[in-house]
């Protein structure tokens, strides 16, 4: 009885989804996109679920990187026109070293204008940038990874250092989240580390005056 | 000649299965896993060439962790099969449960009493509250573990049910959760199970089931007791194993601790190499 009615309910939820599947072209699924990249998923105001726009709730109440500072430049065709001293020539780590420091760039060896281009490098706020999180999936992700959605492309491939207090502000979850986990394995190993220490050491006391039976 | 049955059975064969399964598995996973977190580094990537490179490591990780979400899935049945439902949820809290108890918290604070000189060794029964911990620290491992993991699985799938921002947390929580069992399994769990003085260098009741009776009579001592007061004590009793067979645990035991030193002490050297923001 009880387990029937634990399936019911695992049924319905389930079967609750469905309606996601199929959804009319016009009113496109947020996560999903629609895959249509050229007519539908790039259009202008498809999504504004990913826009890293300050104080923008954005999904899971404002837990995601939706916070994060923005610079003017990124709304300019040329994201470098006020930098003293930039040429073309400059190579990109010498003022953006950390975002050279996160996965796709040390796994994938990806390098920086495979995405963000260089003529000129363009603001990634920027209307018509590739970069632009209404189309980021499309033009630039799915260059690599089949099938990005919108959602895939909110991905943060310069992730801010999660323990860092800046963090804080531009992307909660990982903040909170990362320091939880933090906190919970290095006191796992600060509690127990010790015990076991103490506990070897006690053993060999009893084993050394012959109470090797904890007696 | 008959070798006197000086040993009494401990572990069934099933237990054993599920804990041999859950090593293989958990090793094979360590060591992909390490690989993979120090591919930057020559000691991870000579590690990740025994899978076939950056890529092979990561099939490997991904299969590996799969058969380790089924075999989770199939040891929750296996236990639901065990409970003695007509009793439930009395038999769950009687002598022989996994489940913690409130004598467990006593245990605790008994033995470590007994550490720092100020009592005798408690009187555990059958499971001791480390063996709980060990036994269920590894269900909230698995959970973190798996959920992280089979979102990290193909992500361009996990972002059509959830925003992608979450495989940012995902990976940093997988990572610091395999971290922690990792060294958890390397360093206590050795420690406590075969590098104790008591049981220095080897202790293979997980593989071949049994334990010594005198040393069940003065760990467990509340257990042997209800067996024998039930009757029970003389059926348990086995003799030690051939000496081939115990040669065989011991070398395969030795292996795998082996392995896990081997990969705690390089992670260790080579973590100052990592590159983590």
């Amino acid at each position: 009885m009880r387990i029937g009615h634990i399936t019911f309910c695992l049924l319905a939820t389930l079967l609750m989804s469905l309606p996601a599947i199929g959804q009319a072209a016009d009113k496109p699924d947020e996560l999903a996109g629609t895959g249509y990249f050229r007519d539908q998923d790039t259009l202008p105001g498809s999504f504004r679920f990913y826009q890293q726009l300050p104080g923008g709730e954005a999904g899971l109440w404002g837990l995601g990187p939706t916070r994060k500072k923005i610079s003017r430049a990124s709304f300019n065709a040329d994201a470098h026109a006020d930098v003293a001293d930039y040429s073309p020539q400059t190579r990109c780590q010498k003022c953006h070293a950390p975002e050279t420091r996160d996965l796709h760039g040390l796994r994938m060896n990806i390098t920086c204008v495979q995405c963000h281009r260089n003529v000129p490098v363009t603001g990634i706020l920027h209307y018509y940038s590739p970069l632009n999180p209404i189309r980021r999936h499309a033009y630039v992700c799915a260059k690599c990874h089949e099938g990005a959605t919108p959602s895939f492309a909110s991905y943060m491939v310069h992730e801010p250092n999660p323990l860092a207090p800046e963090s804080r502000e531009s992307f909660p979850l990982l903040y909170y989240g990362i320091w939880f986990m933090l906190i919970l394995a290095g006191g796992v190993f600060v509690i127990f580390l010790p015990y076991t220490a103490l506990w070897w050491i006690r053993d060999l006391f009893a084993k050394l005056t012959g109470k090797l039976r904890h007696d | 000649m008959t070798e006197q049955r000086t040993r009494l059975k401990r572990f069934s064969a099933a237990d054993r299965l599920w804990h041999l399964g859950l090593v293989l598995v958990f090793m094979t996973l360590s060591v992909t896993g390490i690989a993979w977190m120090f591919y930057e580094t020559s000691w991870g990537r000579g590690l990740g060439s025994l899978f076939g490179g950056y890529q092979g490591t990561l099939e490997v990780h991904r299969i590996a962790g799969l058969v380790m979400m089924a075999g989770f899935v199939a040891h929750i049945l296996y236990m639901l099969t065990q409970i003695d439902w007509k009793g439930f949820p009395r038999s769950l809290m009687g002598p022989d449960t996994l489940v913690f108890q409130w004598v467990d918290v006593k245990g605790f604070f008994a033995h470590l009493g007994w550490i720092f000189g100020l009592r005798e060794h408690p009187r555990f029964d059958r499971w001791s509250w480390w063996e709980k911990f060990d036994y269920w620290a590894v269900w909230w491992g698995l959970i973190i573990v798996g959920i992280t993991g089979l979102m990290l699985y193909n992500p361009v799938l996990t972002s059509q049910f959830m925003p992608g921002w979450l495989l940012n947390v995902a990976l940093w929580v997988h990572r610091i959760e395999a971290v922690l069992a990792m060294g958890h399994i390397f360093t206590i769990h050795f420690t406590v199970e075969h590098w104790r003085p008591s049981s220095f260098p080897y202790n293979a009741s997980m593989f071949d089931g049994s334990v010594d009776l005198e040393d069940a009579r003065h760990e467990h001592p509340e257990w042997v007791a209800r067996l024998e007061k039930e009757g029970r004590l003389d059926a348990a009793l086995v003799a030690p194993p051939p000496v081939p067979l115990r040669i065989l645990y011991f070398v395969v035991g030795y292996a795998i601790i082996a392995l896990g030193v081997f990969l705690l002490v390089f992670a260790l050297i080579n973590a100052a190499l990592l590159t983590l923001f």
